[in-house]
């Protein structure tokens, strides 16, 4: 095999270096990102049943949706930082094409973050079902808009100095590409296989057995659904859709997917050897589509010029910095859970 | 110089956008001093929480947990939420305001932005793990998490406040781009990271107080316990002169003149910011402090509101006198640089700008269209053409020729304004769309091509020369 010719050892160094970065925290921005994606969903369509959704996926689910969308903020600003690195002017181009249209994923996001605690919120089993739809519609409406602008700004990002133009003296904020939708539905449903694993873990640690099937069913929908998307997708990109080491990554680890979690589907209980597979084969799934994601960009943008600036910026000093503090906070991090656990003193605190 | 940013080196054209009346700096300012108060209020309320927790673990306060309790709940919702969610919008909005400036940070801090991203992650772990567990949880570890959020707040507070010191004061990394730790640790680095790290206490003390109003169950005695042990953080306000003072004498003499008197608006600004702050800091040490008095619910709140208007002057003062620059030296606040100055004079600064003028048919001819054009490369980012800084406020009974004259020599005639950056036909250009819209946009506007008005306009700008403005009184100082 060879090596040179696999992503990211095909560019330069430096350019290799921050393709390198921006992929590792894209993927661990992504993982969070879809437990958000997956479980508003999940919780907005949910709550279009008559009575509230008090099943253990939906308790778990609301119960740790704030903290999911706080993880997965956090964790987007690292990819946030090294894009602009590896893309400058590209991406900056989209986000000022797009104006008010992206500058709205901001308050909307504030709304949806505080609609989440909300919905955590115990009193609201007991409000009005139109008002449980709308609140749990809400929710799902502002997350499913903030992955459609990101798709709308990626797509832009890729297009060429003269439709930028042309899209800027027409005044445009809607930006008209057939490959949006299908390159969103890739993401949003592959989301959730993503909280199928993330969630399942979680049940599978309190014990609760109750929905094993339905989140398997929901896994199992997101990966046909995603596959499908991706085909189309596929379709309308395909100069630019590099087959490839990662491509098959994808489809190899789609596909290991879909077989444990049938598996786990014909089970009553949760299995901690299926959803250890499945935390295997995820998250390698997701590292194969984020750089068939990345390939079909750096295919539309002409990165050559952009050599020399990324070897620049990786002169500029604070690398050891980084490295030190990521390893340290990374480690008072693993300390937290340590910490927490050995000094649990129970329930009968609280009672005190 | 070799530069170590592509946008230091090259112009580089944005489509830039028009925020209607309001001034772009509204935005960002607006946008900015929300986020650095929330932030501050965060940071603050991680350092008061890790004293309400060891008061309650020495019990020398009863109700300290009951505090920590309520007040973590008001923290976790702003702090979490809109504090996170606006620190990544003063991005996008940056981006939005000057492309050129973010991506030259980007480029340079980048790995300082990367570490400060780590304390982020250490924030939310210890954060949440205390938000969802601390009630099961012995007091060291309650300490120990209250401890880990504390540190992690504050040295995002480390890294961003070196990062935004650098934009005034580049210190020796102006003459050596590799040297970023000189960059970083600047000259007002440290009077701004004490000054704001009181700041944060004040801020979260000032929190803590109308959370104390706001708590159930607790009698007025309790309360007023609560809130003088809160004072204790406050009197740390009568360490604010001296970092400021410091941080007055270190700034560039041309920016600590625009506070003193140069400029009526920053001068303003910072009387306002040191008002409030006296305000705040008499009821703090002789209120509180010495005379132990309650503070109620509505009063704390309106020194709240006092907080914030001391933080919006001191944000305002702090971004207006780097003036003319975003980057001291190496960055226009137009995003020219001023190597490029005398380029742009020779090629025109807007001959390469690929993106059209917006709604042409509104314009009368191809001169005012491109007269629009300079408007939005040169000027655009600190000016509106009627809103906020508009244009025709400033030139409205200006002559043809005064327009003429002083565009050309802009750098001269207010110091803090970079110089004009194109060439003769464009400063006629902008004259035109300024003089149109002055006349009140008639349909048909002659074309101004007179070789004698082009020829002065040259002139004119060969005297202004291409470098910044320098008041002479100063020179001295330079």
């Amino acid at each position: 095999m060879n090596l040179a010719a696999i992503f990211p050892f095909e560019y330069p160094l430096p350019t290799a270096f921050y393709l390198f970065w921006y992929v590792l925290t894209l993927v661990i921005h992504v993982v969070f990102m879809n437990y958000v994606l997956g479980g508003v969903t999940y919780l907005g369509l949910s709550s279009l049943a008559g009575r509230p959704n008090r099943n253990e996926l939906a308790l778990m689910l609301r119960d740790w949706m704030p903290f999911a969308i706080g993880v997965a903020i956090t964790a987007g600003v690292a990819p946030l930082l090294f894009i602009q690195i590896l893309y400058q002017k590209a991406f900056y181009t989209a986000n000022l094409l797009l104006f008010h249209r992206w500058m709205i994923i901001l308050p909307i996001l504030i709304i949806g973050f505080y609609l989440t605690y909300l919905l955590k919120a115990k009193k609201v089993a007991d409000w009005s079902y139109p008002v449980r739809v709308l609140l749990g519609l809400a929710s799902f409406a502002c997350f499913a808009f903030i992955a459609y602008s990101w798709t709308e700004n990626y797509l832009l990002s890729m297009e060429s100095q003269d439709q930028w133009a042309a899209f800027y003296g027409s005044s445009d904020i809607m930006y008209d590409n057939a490959a949006k939708l299908p390159r969103l539905g890739v993401w949003f449903l592959g989301a959730f296989a993503t909280m199928g694993m993330l969630v399942g873990w979680q049940l599978w640690y309190k014990d609760q057995h109750e929905n094993v099937k339905l989140v398997s069913i929901l896994a199992i929908i997101g990966l046909f659904g995603s596959a499908g998307c991706a085909y189309i997708y596929k379709g309308m990109v395909d100069a630019h859709f590099p087959a490839g080491p990662y491509l098959y990554l994808g489809i190899a680890c789609w596909g290991a997917q879909l077989g444990l979690w049938l598996v786990q589907l014909a089970k009553a209980k949760f299995s901690g050897m299926l959803l250890t597979l499945i935390s295997v084969v995820c998250p390698l799934g997701i590292v194969g589509m984020t750089v068939v994601r990345e390939q079909v960009r750096l295919a539309a943008i002409d990165l050559e010029p952009l050599y020399p600036l990324h070897k620049a910026a990786m002169g500029v000093a604070g690398i050891v910095c980084f490295l030190f503090f990521f390893l340290l906070n990374a480690g008072l991090i693993l300390y937290i859970f340590r910490l927490v656990k050995k000094n649990w003193i129970g329930p009968e605190m609280e009672a005190e | 110089m070799t530069h170590y940013s592509s946008f230091l080196a090259d112009v580089v054209y944005f489509p830039l956008n028009d925020f209607g009346p309001a001034m772009k700096g509204m935005i960002i300012g607006g946008l900015g001093i929300f986020h650095v108060f929330v932030a501050q209020f965060a940071i603050g309320g991680g350092l008061l929480m890790c004293y309400f927790q060891w008061l309650a673990m020495t019990g020398r306060e009863p109700h300290a947990r009951q505090f920590l309790d309520g007040f973590y709940k008001v923290l976790v919702l702003i702090s979490f939420v809109i504090g996170a969610v606006t620190g990544v919008g003063m991005w996008f909005t940056s981006i939005q305001i000057s492309p050129v400036t973010i991506g030259v940070m980007i480029d340079q801090f980048h790995w300082l932005w990367a570490t400060e991203w780590t304390f982020f992650c250490l924030e939310v772990g210890a954060g949440y793990a205390f938000y969802r567990y601390a009630k099961y949880l012995n007091d060291k570890a309650r300490l120990t998490l209250l401890i880990f959020y504390a540190f992690a707040a504050w040295m995002s507070l480390f890294w961003i406040n070196g990062i935004l010191a650098f934009q005034l004061t580049p210190g020796g990394w102006h003459d050596d781009n590799t040297a970023l730790w000189q960059g970083f640790f600047n000259p007002t680095y440290f009077p701004t990271l004490f000054f704001r790290t009181v700041t944060c206490m004040v801020i979260a003390s000032l929190a803590a107080c109308v959370v104390i109003n706001a708590m159930p169950g607790l009698e007025r005695e309790d309360r007023r316990r609560l809130i003088l042990r809160c004072a204790h953080f406050m009197v740390t306000i009568v360490l604010m002169p001296v970092f400021g003072l410091w941080f007055l004498a270190v700034i560039p003499a041309d920016s600590r003149s625009w506070v003193m008197g140069g400029s009526a608006a920053m001068t303003m600004f910072a009387n306002i910011s040191i008002g409030a702050t006296i305000l705040i800091g008499g009821y703090a040490v002789i209120g509180l402090f010495m005379q132990r008095l309650y503070i109620n619910g509505a009063t704390a709140t309106l020194l709240m509101a006092l907080a914030f208007g001391a933080t919006a002057g001191g944000e305002f003062v702090r971004e207006g006198i780097r003036k003319p620059y975003t980057i001291r030296k190496e960055l226009y606040s137009n995003s020219i640089t001023p190597d490029q100055v005398a380029t742009l004079r020779e090629i025109g600064s807007v001959t390469q700008d690929p993106y059209p003028v917006r709604n042409q048919e509104q314009y009368p001819n191809e001169q005012v269209i491109l007269g629009q054009k300079v408007y939005r490369f040169q000027c655009s980012v600190c000016h509106t053409i009627e809103g906020a800084n508009g244009l025709m406020h400033l030139t409205g009974a200006w002559d043809v020729d005064m327009l003429r004259k002083n565009i050309a020599k802009l750098q001269q005639l207010k110091t803090f304004m970079p110089p004009f950056s194109g060439n003769a036909q464009e400063l006629e250009a902008l004259v035109q769309r300024i003089d149109w819209q002055n006349e009140g946009q008639p349909d048909t506007w002659p074309v101004s091509n007179d070789p004698a008005v082009l020829e002065q306009n040259k002139k004119w700008l060969d005297d202004a020369g291409t470098q910044p403005g320098w008041p002479k009184a100063l020179a001295k100082s330079e």
